[in-house]
C-alpha cells in the first residue's frame, strides 16, 4: 500500500459518547490554527471531502455553536465538551476532524504545521483543495 | 495584587485569576486523556485566587477516572476553562489559561505532567498544596 493511500481511523470525544471515522493517508499534514476559536479548545485540522467522514456515533449529543459570519457549525460533545470534527468555513463541503481525538494518532505519523486563522480571509483559500474529493 | 481576566470563546463563563506571583507561575500540560483532547495548558497559585462566574445554563460540569474534581466548560461554546475540587468545604481550582484566554499572560513552554501513579489521597494533598483557591457563582435565570 502507498503511504500516500487513505485508510480509514477511528476516534472520538473524551466521554464515549462521540465516535468518528476518518480517512486519512498515513503522514497526513494538519493545521495547527491560531484563531480564537481553535486555540481555545486546542483544535489541531485533518481536513477531508465529505466522503472521507463518517459519524458512528453520538449525533444527538453534539451542540452546535457558531459565532462569526456563521458559516462555521462547530460541533462539541454535551457531555464531556469535546469538539471531535466539525464543519469548517474553510471548507463547508467538507469536514475537520480534530488529530487529537484520533485513537491511534502516533501510528498516523501526522506532521503539524502553523495555520495563521488570526488571518483567516488572506489564507483560507490554501485549504479549499483539502476537502475535494478525489476523481 | 495584579488581577487578570479571561472567559471562553463566546464570554458566559468568565474567570478572574489573581496572583502575586505572575512572573513565577509555571505552566503545566496535563497528560491525561481529557487534557491532551482539550490541549490544556494549565496554571495554578495557592497564593492567589480565582473567581469563576457562569451565565445562566452556561456551566457544564464532566466528571470522569477516578471523579475527584469537576472539569468546568462552557455548555454553549465548549471551551474547557477550568477544573474545581471541594476539600474539606474549601474550593481549589486549576486554571487552563488557553481555554480562558487569560489576558496579561503569555504563554510559554509548558511542563508535560502525569499523574497517574498517585493514590487519592496523594492527589488530594496535591491540589490542597498547590491548587488556587476558588469560588464557583453561577448567575441565577431571570424569569420574566
Amino acid at each position: 500500500m502507498s503511504r500516500a493511500e487513505p485508510v480509514w481511523w477511528s476516534g472520538g470525544c473524551h466521554c464515549g459518547a462521540v465516535r468518528f471515522e476518518a480517512a486519512l493517508p498515513v503522514g497526513v499534514l494538519a493545521q495547527a490554527c491560531n484563531c480564537s476559536m481553535c486555540e481555545k479548545v486546542g483544535f489541531i485540522h485533518l481536513i477531508v471531502p465529505e466522503s472521507r467522514f463518517r459519524l458512528t456515533a453520538g449525533q444527538d449529543v453534539l451542540t452546535h455553536y457558531r459565532f462569526n459570519s456563521g458559516v462555521a457549525d462547530h460541533l462539541f460533545c454535551s457531555i464531556c465538551g469535546v469538539k471531535s470534527f466539525y464543519r469548517p468555513r474553510s471548507n463547508p463541503d467538507g469536514w475537520s476532524v480534530n488529530a487529537r481525538c484520533l485513537d491511534d494518532a502516533y501510528s498516523l505519523e501526522i506532521r503539524v504545521e502553523p495555520f495563521d486563522g488570526r488571518n483567516w480571509e488572506a489564507n483560507a483559500a490554501a485549504l479549499a483543495h483539502l476537502s475535494r474529493e478525489a476523481d | 495584587m495584579p488581577e487578570l481576566k479571561g472567559a471562553c470563546h463566546c464570554g458566559r463563563l468568565r474567570v478572574a485569576f489573581e496572583t502575586p506571583s505572575l512572573e513565577a507561575l509555571s505552566l503545566r500540560s496535563c497528560q491525561c486523556s481529557f487534557c491532551r483532547r482539550h490541549g490544556a495548558r494549565n496554571v495554578t497559585d495557592p497564593g492567589g485566587f480565582l473567581a469563576i462566574e457562569a451565565d445562566a445554563g452556561a456551566l457544564l460540569r464532566y466528571r470522569f477516572g477516578r471523579k475527584g474534581i469537576d472539569m468546568l466548560l462552557c455548555a454553549d461554546c465548549g471551551t474547557y476553562v477550568a477544573a474545581v475540587s471541594e476539600i474539606d468545604g474549601a474550593l481549589y481550582a486549576t486554571l487552563n489559561v488557553i481555554g480562558a484566554d487569560l489576558q496579561g499572560l503569555t504563554p510559554g513552554q509548558a511542563e508535560p505532567v502525569s499523574y497517574d501513579d498517585e493514590t487519592d489521597a496523594e492527589r488530594q494533598a496535591r491540589r490542597r498544596a498547590k491548587w488556587t483557591p476558588a469560588t464557583l457563582t453561577e448567575i441565577a435565570p431571570t424569569h420574566a
